[in-house]
Parts: C-alpha cells; sequence; structure tokens
C-alpha cells in the first residue's frame, strides 16, 4: 500500500493537469491486485507456520506451529522423490522446449511465402485448454492401445510397449513429453521475434570475412540473441513451475508418487488430504523460486521496463 | 538453385514440419469420429473409414455439455471483462509515464505475473471461504483468474499504449479536450485493436482455466467444462473417442478464433513478452 501512496505523490507533484484522472486508473487495480494477488502471497506465508485443518479454517487466530510444517514436510518420505522430480520436469521440459523451439525458429528464418502464417500456426498447441492437452496425450500414450506406442513400434526405436502412463520408470516422461510439446512454440515464436530483430549486415560482413555458417552462428547469431535467450528460459521456467492441468490431465501425480512435482502436490496436499498448513508451506517454498525465476526474466527484459 | 524451387521446397518442409507438430491435434479429431471397436484396432487407421458424427450428439447430451460451457463461456466472459476495465486503465498509466515509481509499479505486475494458480489456490481458498466468497463459486473464480491474470493483460496492453505517440493525446488536450475526453475519444480508440487482442488471449485462456474450478466449485451444475472433463476422465476409462469427442467441441470454437485472428494474436503476444 505503501509503494503506490508513494507512487501517486510523486505523479501528483508531477502533473499536476488531471492528476485525479490517472490516479483513479491505477489504483483501483493495483489494490484489487494486492488484496487479492498480494495479500493471498502473505496469508501464505502465515498459514505455512500456523495449524490449519479443516477446523481451524474459518478462524484467523489459529495455533501457531512455528517450522513444524516445513519438518514434518521435510521428513515425509515423498519429499525428496517429490523435489527431485520437480527438477528434471523443469529442466527436462525447459532444455526439450528450448531446444526444438529454437531449432524451428532457425528453420523459419529462412524467409519463404507462408512462412509466417505456418509458424503461427504452431501456436494453437499453446491455446488450447491444458486440460485437453492432457487428455489428448493420455490417449496417444496409452500402454495397449497408444498411437505414441505404435508408431515407435512402427520404426523399430521400441519392441515392446511402454506403459507410460502406469510404469513408475516413464509417468513423469509422459508428462515432460506433453509439456515439451505444449511449450516448443511459444519458445518458437519469441526466439523467432528475436532472431528477427538481429541487422542482417551483420551477417553480410561476416561472410565477406570468410566465416562459416556455423561460425556465424555462433559469433553472432548467440550472442545477439543472449537477452532474448535469457528471457525465453525464464518465461520457460516460470510457465513449467505453473504447469498444473497436464498432471492432472494424464497421470494424476501417480503412480505412487513417480510424476508428482511440488506445484501438483501442494494442491493434492491442500485439496484431496486437507492439509492447508502444509499445502501452504510447500507452495512457499516453490513461490519463492517462481520469484526468483521472474526476477531473472524482468532483468533479462530490463531496456523495456527502464524505457 | 532458382529461388521460386527453393521456395516451394522449403514450403513443403514447413507444412510437413507443421503436420507433425500438429498431430496430436489431428489425433484428437480423428479418434473422436471412431467407433468403440475402431479405436483399439491394431494397427491405428489414421483415416476413419466410417465416421460416427451421432457420438457428438451423444457426448453433447449425455454429459450435458451445454451447461458445462455455458459455465465455461460465464466465467471466462466476467474474468475479461474484470480484467479489461481494471486492466486498460493500469497499462496506460505505467505506459504514459516514466519514473522510478512507475518502474516499481510494473516491477510488482510482472512479479505477480508468474504466481503459479495451483500455489496461489490454497490461500485463496481459505480466505474466500473466511469471509463468505466462496458462497458464489462461480463469482469466486473469476476473481481469482482476474487476479492472476491480470498482469499478464497490462503487459501485454501496455505495450499498446506505448505504440500510441503522445503528441496525439496532448493535440486533443490542446484543442480543449479534457483527459478523460481525450483519453476515450483518442487514445482508447488507437489501442482498440491490441487490447482486443489481448483480451482474446485472456479469454482462451480463462475458457480452459481449470485449477481454481476444480478447488472452488464443489456444485456439479456450476463447473466449467475443464472440470467436466476432468470428472468424464476415469482413471480406467475406455470411453476415448467420447472423450475425444467432448475434447473436440470444446476446443474447437478456441482454436477457430485463434485460426481467423492468428496474425494479430501472435504479434500482440510478442510485443508484451519480449521488447
Amino acid at each position: 500500500m505503501l509503494i503506490h501512496r508513494e507512487t501517486m505523490r510523486k505523479i501528483l507533484s508531477s502533473f499536476t493537469d488531471g492528476r485525479g484522472f490517472d490516479i483513479t486508473l491505477v489504483v483501483f487495480p493495483m489494490a484489487f491486485l494486492l488484496l487479492l494477488s498480494g495479500l493471498p502471497l502473505v496469508y501464505n506465508v502465515l498459514m505455512s507456520f500456523q495449524q490449519v485443518d479443516m477446523f481451524s479454517m474459518g478462524t484467523f487466530i489459529r495455533p501457531w506451529a512455528g517450522l513444524q510444517n516445513y519438518i514434518d514436510l521435510f521428513n515425509q518420505p515423498e519429499t525428496r522423490g517429490i523435489l527431485l522430480n520437480t527438477v528434471i520436469f523443469v529442466v527436462a521440459s525447459i532444455t526439450g522446449q528450448f531446444l526444438i523451439g529454437f531449432g524451428l525458429a532457425l528453420f523459419f528464418w529462412v524467409n519463404f511465402p507462408g512462412a509466417t502464417w505456418l509458424r503461427g500456426l504452431f501456436l494453437v498447441s499453446w491455446v488450447m485448454p491444458g486440460l485437453v492437452v492432457g487428455a489428448v496425450w493420455n490417449w496417444m500414450l496409452s500402454g495397449d492401445f497408444g498411437v505414441f506406442n505404435f508408431l515407435l513400434r512402427e520404426s523399430g526405436i521400441i519392441s515392446s510397449n511402454i506403459f507410460w502412463r502406469s510404469d513408475p520408470h516413464y509417468s513423469l516422461w509422459a508428462v515432460i513429453l506433453a509439456n515439451i510439446w505444449l511449450g516448443t512454440a511459444f519458445n518458437m515464436i519469441l526466439l523467432s521475434v528475436g532472431l528477427a530483430a538481429i541487422p542482417k549486415d551483420l551477417f553480410e560482413a561476416s561472410e565477406l570475412d570468410g566465416a562459416n555458417i556455423f561460425q556465424r552462428f555462433w559469433t553472432i547469431t548467440l550472442p545477439m540473441m543472449r537477452s532474448t535467450i535469457g528471457a525465453v528460459v525464464s518465461l520457460g521456467l516460470i510457465f513449467t513451475l505453473q504447469q498444473f492441468d497436464l498432471f492432472a490431465g494424464i497421470t494424476d501425480g501417480g503412480p505412487n508418487n513417480s510424476s508428482n512435482v511440488a506445484q501438483f502436490w501442494a494442491w493434492d496436499l491442500s485439496f484431496r488430504q486437507y492439509d492447508f498448513a502444509k499445502g501452504a508451506a510447500i507452495s512457499v517454498i516453490m513461490l519463492v523460486f517462481v520469484m526468483v525465476a521472474s526476477v531473472i526474466y524482468v532483468r533479462s527484459t530490463r531496456h523495456e521496463v527502464r524505457g | 538453385m532458382s529461388d521460386s524451387f527453393r521456395n516451394r521446397l522449403m514450403l513443403l518442409a514447413a507444412i510437413l514440419l507443421a503436420v507433425v507438430y500438429l498431430f496430436p491435434l489431428c489425433w484428437m479429431y480423428v479418434t473422436s469420429l471412431k467407433s468403440g471397436s475402431a479405436m483399439f484396432a491394431t494397427p491405428p487407421s489414421f483415416l476413419p473409414s466410417d465416421p460416427q458424427w451421432s457420438t457428438y450428439v451423444d457426448v453433447w447430451t449425455s454429459r450435458n455439455m451445454a451447461r458445462y460451457l455455458w459455465n465455461s463461456l460465464l466465467i471466462a466472459v466476467g474474468a475479461v471483462v474484470l480484467i479489461s476495465i481494471f486492466g486498460s486503465g493500469c497499462a496506460y498509466v505505467l505506459a504514459r509515464y516514466r519514473n522510478r515509481w512507475i518502474d516499481i509499479g510494473l516491477f510488482l505486475v510482472l512479479l505477480l505475473q508468474v504466481l503459479p494458480p495451483s500455489l496461489m489456490i490454497t490461500p485463496i481458498f481459505v480466505g474466500f471461504s473466511q469471509i463468505g466468497l466462496l458462497d458464489y463459486p462461480r463469482l469466486s473464480v473469476i476473481i481469482a483468474i482476474a487476479a492472476n491474470k491480470m498482469p499478464f493483460f497490462v503487459v501485454l496492453v501496455r505495450a499498446t499504449f506505448m505504440s500510441v505517440p503522445m503528441e496525439l493525446e496532448e493535440a486533443a488536450l490542446v484543442d480543449g479536450n479534457s483527459r478523460i475526453g481525450a483519453f476515450f475519444n483518442i487514445v482508447l480508440p488507437l489501442a482498440r485493436n491490441g487490447i482486443l487482442v489481448s483480451a482474446i488471449l485472456i479469454f482462451m485462456q480463462a475458457f480452459g482455466e481449470f485449477v481454481y474450478s476444480k478447488s472452488m466449485i464443489q456444485a456439479v451444475e456450476l463447473q466449467p467444462a475443464s472440470v467436466g472433463l476432468n470428472s468424464f476422465m476415469g482413471p480406467n476409462t475406455t470411453e476415448w473417442n467420447k472423450i475425444m469427442a467432448y475434447s473436440t467441441i470444446y476446443v474447437t470454437p478456441i482454436l477457430a478464433i485463434f485460426v481467423l485472428l492468428q496474425r494479430r494474436i501472435v504479434s500482440g503476444l510478442t510485443s508484451g513478452a519480449l521488447k
């Protein structure tokens, strides 16, 4: 609250004309955001230090638990596996999305008629409801009748069916596959924008100097793309940590937590086991990571923020 | 190699890539038209020989899809209206001025943009139930979505306002317009396209929203289509043709909007997220 009162004062002094108008425009949305995003954030931290169950849910003054929720959380046998899964999910998803997305962006960089339109078409994966994407991949990855297994068998990559959803060794990878598919297009579109912004004469100059295509990629394309890549990777991290629907749609975190990740577990703890305090505790831990990612994102697009 | 030949070769390769990439979508449509036995045939047929159009009618009535889609529409429209009204003004102010406080405001917006719904739902659910808002579950979901998606909208629309020349607004002020008059008569019409595209993006996301609806709406008759799809997919379901038909009915309107407005949506999206 302090911040935007200060903001207001600044605007007030520098723009005497029509100041009430600007204040009206900005104060309601900011209050709305702080009340419904900022306050829950703080409340989340508070709840993670309290004892919260179905009975004490209705009151604000609950028994203080201190760090007990966090200690209990880390003493649970499944915690290590779930945190490890989260890391694997994030790293594998971002790597896959980025590499395939970059490849496609480089391909579409070669300008030909229809390139822009076809490239845009890829983005349908991103606008579809996550749960529908989950349903489609759930069916494609079905063990006995899934078309994915069929294609793998036909191309000789596997000899017997992989039970993607029910085999604990593969269940996490089933969700990762779907998530890579879902996010690749978004990566590609953003990387395409970065590629288009590189001045063409840089390449012409280095071509005259005799640099081959790989040298040009390493010495011009990659360095010029640094801020775009930073933004894309941190956005990928943010979106990957937001991914929930695919877990609900494909494996439901199972079997036996083998495909469970922190953001799904937080919800599961709160809404299936009604352990809101632990749900809040794991949320707090994850939110710290998300915040770090967002700071990296803001820094890599800083020239915009600074103006 | 002539240019036109190279172009045609590239186009062919691009179409091939698109077909491979969009295969899951095609598979949804193909499966939705298969009969219960054709669905489990090995090898699977990639074009349904005997399309079962009746599945759509069957799923539409038996799953009560009209009600689910109506709820989705209600939630999405509610969220879009709330976000557009609040977000446009906020984006305008954030775009018009340059100072340290605006920077801080912008930083806050960007920070709030990244909060995952599945992590925010715990405090929101407990808080909403304490103030009694959960008695109006669809409204609760609308508010929660609005709070979660508004920063994204602000970032996109701010980029649009930045591209509106400030001189135009100043000229209107010199001509005797009030700030309000200049905003509604000059600035908003010029930014209309950007606002519309961002609103459509928000609409598509809110139309498919799942976490908040699943957690806060207990009554079946108030649930949106995403929750309906989730309860349709039991752990051991075999009705995949029906589930795919459900999905088809659910996503086809969204896909149609997207394909029609593709260019604008893509350019609106990229201007906000990167530059």
